[in-house]
């Protein structure tokens, strides 16, 4: 049978460390030679990026740009070739590294409406993630830029707070606007704890929302050493308690 | 003259003087696994890449009625296979070389699109492609497992002349594929540079309305060729019929 390809998409409110925790999921995936992993950095500030320590060549948004400015100069194909060119042009802008693919979406740029490039570009990210076995998603705050951008449909949609009530409160809205809007198809979603200091918080927090708690990572040091210097989080010790328990969400979440 | 009889002449006397291998391919069926539609080789799986975005790289696509001029099942190389290949990244340049039948003003340029999609139809385990026709350029990139397992230029070739000659209209195909340098890609992109030119004046005759010839980009290539000249010719005159 055919291997099925598993999305994650990581989002919840700014500030509460939502990208060292895909940084920190990447890492832990990065060392599965079974398996190919497909990193998407939507943040259009590129902040994965950044706490992996990798330098990306080119944005979907440079992709993007440079073919709108090839239709505004009258070089525009037909959508065949179109689709073609973008497919190579992505495959270019991915960054790999052992068995991961990181492409970084960035910032779009050009003024106007260019709905039709927009859909084949999402249109050809969704052809290139059934490629790999995993596609993990570092998204902005809100589901509806990763419907947008990247993709209308994950398997596991995973909002990361911090324990204050505002974390939690954006956490559990993201949750009512998928599911209202229908801005993202999911079948699970979960939030994983971020800067924990008390195993009573998470059963406090867990009383206040229905969102399934997928793990909790305790205030870590060592976390904010690697963020205030910009050390690779690649380089983050295998025996440290974020890696352990981002090893055991994702053994949960039946990666393989 | 045919729409690229000088191309091919030129191709033909490349072949000679670059004095590479050629063989015949055995057999029609391709027995290669499938990929099962998942062909990306990440760099850390990658036993070799050809053509890729900074390296030079030439593909293209050439077709003639005449049955003569084709030598189906031949495959030139110049240049290493891709077990014998030394380093991860080679230049590259395919050139398809088919032999057609019932291409007339109406159909040639449709016929062109299908067989362009011929290649990205390819699902050979360990076989990634990429290619821009735009710019004659193709990206590949063969697995470690696949070159364990012995993938070499003939079974792409084999794979690539199976699924042409599933259209009716193709029926003798012929493919060189060059490894050897840079400047051997390089002096076959000089040879193929008007292709793709050729093939945009085509689509640009048959899809606007009233271009305007003197002030064309594609005059040069048109003057050219019999076959650009004709299909020309004839759209004028369906455009004097049709305003009477």
């Amino acid at each position: 049978m055919d291997k099925k390809t598993k999305t994650i998409a990581l989002c919840g409110k700014g500030g509460v460390g939502k990208t060292s925790v895909s940084a920190l999921m990447v890492k832990e995936l990065a060392r599965r030679k079974d398996i190919k992993v497909l990193a998407i950095d939507a943040d259009p500030a590129v902040g994965l990026c950044t706490a992996l320590g990798i330098q990306i060549k080119k944005t979907v948004d440079d992709i993007r740009n440079d073919l709108i400015k090839s239709i505004k100069k009258g070089e525009g194909q037909d959508k065949a070739s179109t689709l073609n060119t973008l497919d190579y042009e992505l495959f270019d802008a991915l960054t790999e590294f052992n068995n991961v693919g990181l492409l970084a979406i960035g910032r779009p740029e050009s003024e106007g409406c260019f709905c039709k490039v927009n859909a084949l570009l999402k249109d050809i990210i969704q052809d290139l993630a059934k490629n790999f076995d995993v596609v993990l998603i570092d998204g902005e705050a809100g589901v509806e830029q990763i419907n947008r951008r990247v993709m209308k449909t994950v398997d596991h949609l995973i909002m990361i707070s911090d324990t204050s009530a505002k974390g939690v409160n954006v956490a559990n809205t993201i949750k009512h606007l998928a599911e209202d809007n229908k801005a993202v198809n999911y079948k699970s979603i979960g939030m994983i704890l971020n800067r924990v200091r008390d195993e009573n918080e998470v059963k406090d927090i867990g009383k206040n929302t229905s969102i399934n708690i997928l793990g909790w990572l305790s205030e870590d040091n060592l976390i904010r050493e690697f963020d205030f210097h910009g050390r690779s989080f690649l380089d983050f010790p295998d025996e440290a308690g974020a890696s352990k328990t981002v090893k055991q969400i994702i053994q949960d979440l039946q990666i393989n | 003259m045919e729409l690229f009889g000088e191309t091919l002449s030129d191709i033909r006397k490349y072949i000679e003087a670059k004095n590479g291998n050629s063989w015949a391919i055995k057999g029609r069926v391709n027995a290669w696994p499938s990929g099962r539609g998942r062909n990306v080789v990440l760099s850390d799986d990658m036993a070799l890449e050809l053509g890729n975005p900074r390296m030079n790289s030439v593909s293209c696509l050439i077709w003639t009625q005449d049955a003569g001029l084709i030598h189906d099942g031949k495959i030139s190389l110049i240049g290493p296979d891709i077990k014998e290949s030394n380093g991860k990244s080679l230049p590259f340049g395919k050139i398809v070389l088919a032999q057609v039948s019932g291409f007339d003003e109406e159909t040639t340029y449709d016929k062109y699109k299908e067989m362009e999609t011929v290649r990205y139809s390819l699902d050979l385990k360990g076989y990634m492609i990429r290619a821009v026709s735009q710019y004659q350029r193709e990206w590949s990139r063969i697995s470690k497992e696949a070159v364990q397992n012995g993938f070499s230029f003939e079974i792409l070739a084999q794979a690539l002349r199976t699924e042409y000659l599933k259209k009716d209209y193709i029926q003798a195909v012929e493919i060189l594929f060059v490894t050897s340098s840079a400047g051997d890609v390089g002096e076959l992109q000089e040879i193929t540079k008007n292709v793709g030119r050729k093939i945009s004046a085509l689509n640009k005759m048959l899809s606007e309305i009233d271009p305007d010839c003197d002030e064309c980009e594609y005059n040069d290539v048109c003057d050219e060729v019999d076959e650009l000249r004709g299909t020309r010719k004839k759209r004028d005159e369906k455009r004097i019929g049709t305003n009477g």
